[in-house]
């Protein structure tokens, strides 16, 4: 059990009288990129924002090395050690890269010197150097996720939820992202992603899971599950599945 | 960069500021010089949390109040040096501010600004309508008097002619904003500018917002409250409408918005620039149109809004400390650090 960075169990969302998650569970090893898929409106965003702390789950446990989290605040859950990017990157505005990952470097240090090393040797793994001092608002939309990602790191996390990381990215700046990620995992960091992009999870996971409706509908090794018929139904409809048989 | 900037720029002011009484022996000149100073300060301590937080409160006049009257009540009743009634009533407004700001700072925008005028508001009222409570005489809209204690007193807070007060002003502004430099090179600067651009984005790095915003908002009160103590020495009267009144508020905010929120120099070059035009409009149109200069900020600060949104900061800047050419050289940070 040691292995398990993350046990999700029976978590479930409302939203008056909608059910946006159903009860499901699922489990994340150490070292892994776990996909979390799953078709516009599936719950995704949602499932995600439960585990970090920005929404409370209704029912169920979640427990990160052992330690349920339920209930915690999200700063207490990044200080625990699970980082988090947005779907929508927005840098903070007046400060430059460098000091937007400062931000992040400030979870483990208050020494002004110390956040600014940490944060220069994630500017530097981002290959973002060129441009640590400027405004980070002036960045590029794929420029502004490598910092969303970089400050996300900076707060040395040993989970990293990512939600589409790719979004809006040429193909180029998608392979970069991806070998990225990878980087990212071989540092030691877990990895559970949500993306649209079937190239880049097919790519990148080590196993994905797939919700619908609020519901989990698949769990295994990316190949396996997508041609698994729910996951096909949810994706492309009844009919698709049905021509194919 | 930005340090450089507001050394090019705070430098010849200083140096300016510290030569005027001299040049210009007149204690009409030196004492409005002073009021400047006093209003450069109010703003910088406005500009503290509010500047960077991005947040605008309307009841920073409050906090001026409660340490004026609590340094006034402490000298004629206990006979306590101002100078410690001063810090005194500065803790104390920092004390009343951490409740205040637990509740308000749930709000955003708009929800912020009206619930600080309604505290600031609801105290003014009830110091006006109070005589004396729990036995302490407030004497209501009346005010108090700081008794004469005859010549220059250092401890008492006293002094024959206006030039202590000026460099004792200039003294607290020069010490505001290297406690503003402080803090914006401090974790606390960076959460605060974190929790202005992004609020979620910055929850997610580790940063309860409320906690970091209450502690500049406590540092921010005390400030202000030395500022409220000196206004009440300076002019050895203190009443609930000139301490803690609304347009003391609004002076705090306009000045700081039109100089440059979340900077060390704009509140001071706001003051500058709105105190003296507004003491010109009021000597000169005042008794013709009551309360011409109130319009006059009004229109400043739409001119400031439309054609310097971040404050007349920011074209000096672009003037004085032009930003290096993208891609900035990798060298710089070290370079500030080096500082």
């Amino acid at each position: 059990m040691s292995n398990r960075i993350l046990e999700v169990e029976c978590i479930s969302k409302r939203f008056g009288g909608l059910q946006a998650v159903s009860p499901f569970s699922f489990h994340m090893d150490k070292g892994e990129i776990l996909g979390l898929l799953g078709p516009n409106g599936a719950g995704k965003t949602t499932a995600f924002n439960m585990i970090a702390g920005a929404l409370r789950t209704d029912t169920g446990a979640i427990r990160f090395n052992g330690r349920d989290i339920v209930g915690e605040k999200p700063w207490d859950i990044c200080r625990l050690g699970i980082a988090r990017t947005f779907q929508l990157s927005k840098p903070f505005g007046g400060l430059s890269v460098v000091e937007n990952v400062m931000v992040g470097a400030f979870v483990r240090t208050a020494s002004e010197a110390e956040a600014r090393a940490e944060a220069e040797k994630v500017v530097d793994f981002l290959g973002l150097s060129a441009k640590a001092c400027t405004d980070a608002e002036d960045l590029t939309a794929f420029d502004r996720r490598k910092l969303e990602l970089g400050r996300a790191l900076a707060t040395g996390p040993r989970l990293l939820l990512m939600d589409e990381v790719v979004a809006g990215a040429t193909p180029t700046e998608a392979q970069e992202m991806v070998a990225l990620v990878r980087r990212v995992r071989d540092l030691g960091v877990s990895i559970l992603i949500v993306e649209h992009v079937m190239k880049v999870i097919m790519g990148l996971s080590d196993r994905v899971i797939v919700l619908d409706y609020g519901k989990l509908i698949a769990d295994g090794p990316p190949q396996q599950v997508v041609n698994q018929p729910d996951v096909l139904k949810a994706y492309f409809g009844e009919r698709y599945v049905h021509a194919r048989a | 960069m930005r340090v450089s900037f507001t050394l090019i720029l705070g430098l010849p002011l200083l140096v300016a500021a510290l030569i005027l009484p001299f040049v210009v022996a007149d204690n009409y000149v030196v004492h409005s010089a002073a009021m400047v100073l006093y209003f450069a300060y109010m703003a910088s301590s406005w500009n503290f949390v509010c500047g960077y937080v991005g947040q605008v409160s309307l009841g920073h006049a409050a906090f001026s109040g409660i340490a004026g009257y609590a340094s006034v009540l402490l000298f004629t009743g206990l006979g306590l040096s101002p100078w410690i009634g001063m810090i005194l009533g500065g803790i104390l407004a920092a004390a009343i501010s951490v409740p205040v700001g637990y509740a308000t700072f749930r709000l955003k925008g708009p929800y912020f600004t009206l619930t600080s005028i309604a505290f600031a508001e609801i105290l003014r009222i009830w110091l006006e309508n109070t005589d004396a409570f729990l036995g302490i005489p407030l004497k209501g809209a009346q005010g108090l008097t700081v008794p004469p204690v005859g010549g220059t007193s250092f401890v008492a807070f006293q002094f024959d002619g206006k030039l202590p007060y000026y460099f004792i002003i200039l003294a607290m502004l020069v010490g505001v904003m290297a406690a503003t430099r402080l803090m914006e090179r401090s974790r606390l600067g960076f959460y605060l500018k974190a929790i202005r651009g992004n609020r979620d984005g910055s929850e997610a790095l580790g940063i309860d917002p409320t906690r970091y915003c209450l502690t500049a908002l406590a540092l921010s009160a005390f400030l202000t409250g030395l500022g409220g103590a000196y206004y009440a020495q300076l002019f050895r009267y203190i009443n609930p409408e000139r301490n803690m009144g609304i347009d003391l508020s609004i002076d705090m905010a306009v000045m700081t918005i039109v100089g440059g929120q979340g900077t060390i120099l704009g509140p001071t070059l706001g003051a500058l620039v709105l105190h003296p035009v507004g003491e010109v409009v009021r000597a000169t149109l005042g008794g013709h149109v009551l309360g011409l200069h109130l319009i006059l900020y009004g229109v400043v600060l739409m001119l400031a809004v439309l054609y310097f949104p971040k404050g007349i900061i920011a074209p000096l800047q672009r003037w004085l400390a032009p930003a290096p050419k993208a891609p900035a050289p990798v060298v710089k940070p070290k370079e500030v650090e080096g500082r």
